[in-house]
């Protein structure tokens, strides 16, 4: 399947890709990916960055859990129920 | 396609966001009495959504004194508007796109507006990644923990965070953005990949700051 032929491009060719292939990439992951196997394997620098791009990526998308949402101090609810209350008292 | 969420048919358009916001337990039987204006109904969804709301208002801002200055509007915003939501989306999606909108308002108001943002979001030079890819330093993988990320993203310049945010966390695509930031999609696609590279470096500095900081101490 040609989907999987790697392609031939030199290593500044790749890098100025690299935005759109992130892009095009599922989950982001180029490293994976058999048509970028050679670029990466004799551009070491190359794979380094995009090995460390898609860690970042993998690790943004951890962000979103649960557990690393941050509280908001106890205060803003007396703030916010002050504001609905006023808002109230205008429309009245 | 259709799904049920909490009692109510709502259309499944982007599946993708109904995976990241799952229907809480709850929130339907509270929107629908917040409508109708139960106050202890719209306490529970501010308790059910405060963190998360919270959460991406200091990622976009980066700052905690107007995070939580735009919790507080989305969520007056929220009172004044849950009428008009038809539950045709999460509601926690929906809640995060009012939000989001909010804080790029807030953020054009601040002096974004006055030129094309497409503008306005690039760095300057000096903010900018640097186009080194030369040297070998070891990569990053397994050595960036989450509190060092949350403040990596907190020093990029304020495009570069937006951008990131709203891809790599949030999870919206390229033509999402693209409209919000009323830029183009591969606008959005260059500042994402600035911003990979702006963390990248962010992140090998503070990394090789550490063995000097603890030989100091």
């Amino acid at each position: 399947m040609t989907e999987n032929v790697e392609l031939n491009m030199t290593s500044e060719e790749f890098l100025n890709q690299l935005p759109e292939l992130f892009a095009k990439s599922s989950d982001s992951r180029i490293s994976e990916d058999p048509r970028y196997a050679r670029i990466l394997r004799e551009n070491p620098t190359c794979a380094e960055l995009v090995r460390d791009l898609e860690y970042i990526a993998e690790q943004a998308r951890m962000l979103l859990e649960p557990e690393n949402e941050i509280e908001p101090s106890p205060e803003l609810w007396s703030k916010i129920q002050n504001s609905l209350e006023t808002d109230k008292n205008k429309l009245d | 396609m259709q799904v049920q969420v909490q009692g109510m048919t709502t259309t499944n358009a982007t599946p993708g966001l109904f995976k990241r916001n799952p229907p809480i337990a709850g929130e339907a039987e509270a929107i629908e009495k917040a409508k109708n204006g139960d106050a202890d109904a719209f306490s529970k969804l501010y308790a059910l959504h405060k963190r998360r709301v919270y959460t991406l208002c200091l990622r976009m801002l980066g700052n905690v004194s107007e995070a939580e200055d735009m919790t507080q509007e989305a969520f007056l915003h929220l009172y004044r508007k849950l009428g008009s939501f038809r539950g045709e989306s999460a509601f926690s999606t929906w809640l995060h796109r009012l939000t989001v909108n909010l804080v790029l308002m807030h953020l054009r108001k601040k002096g974004l507006q006055l030129v094309s943002l497409e503008e306005t979001i690039n760095p300057s030079e000096e903010d900018a990644p640097k186009r080194d890819f030369g040297s070998r330093d070891p990569h990053l993988s397994g050595s960036v923990d989450r509190v060092a990320l949350e403040r990596a993203v907190a020093t990029l310049p304020p495009g570069y965070r937006l951008v990131f945010v709203l891809h790599d966390v949030e999870g919206f695509e390229h033509n999402e953005i693209a409209g919000m930031l009323e830029c183009s999609t591969g606008n959005s696609k260059s500042q994402l990949h600035k911003a990979r590279l702006k963390l990248r470096e962010i992140l090998r500095q503070n990394e090789q700051a550490m063995p000097k900081q603890e030989a100091a101490k």
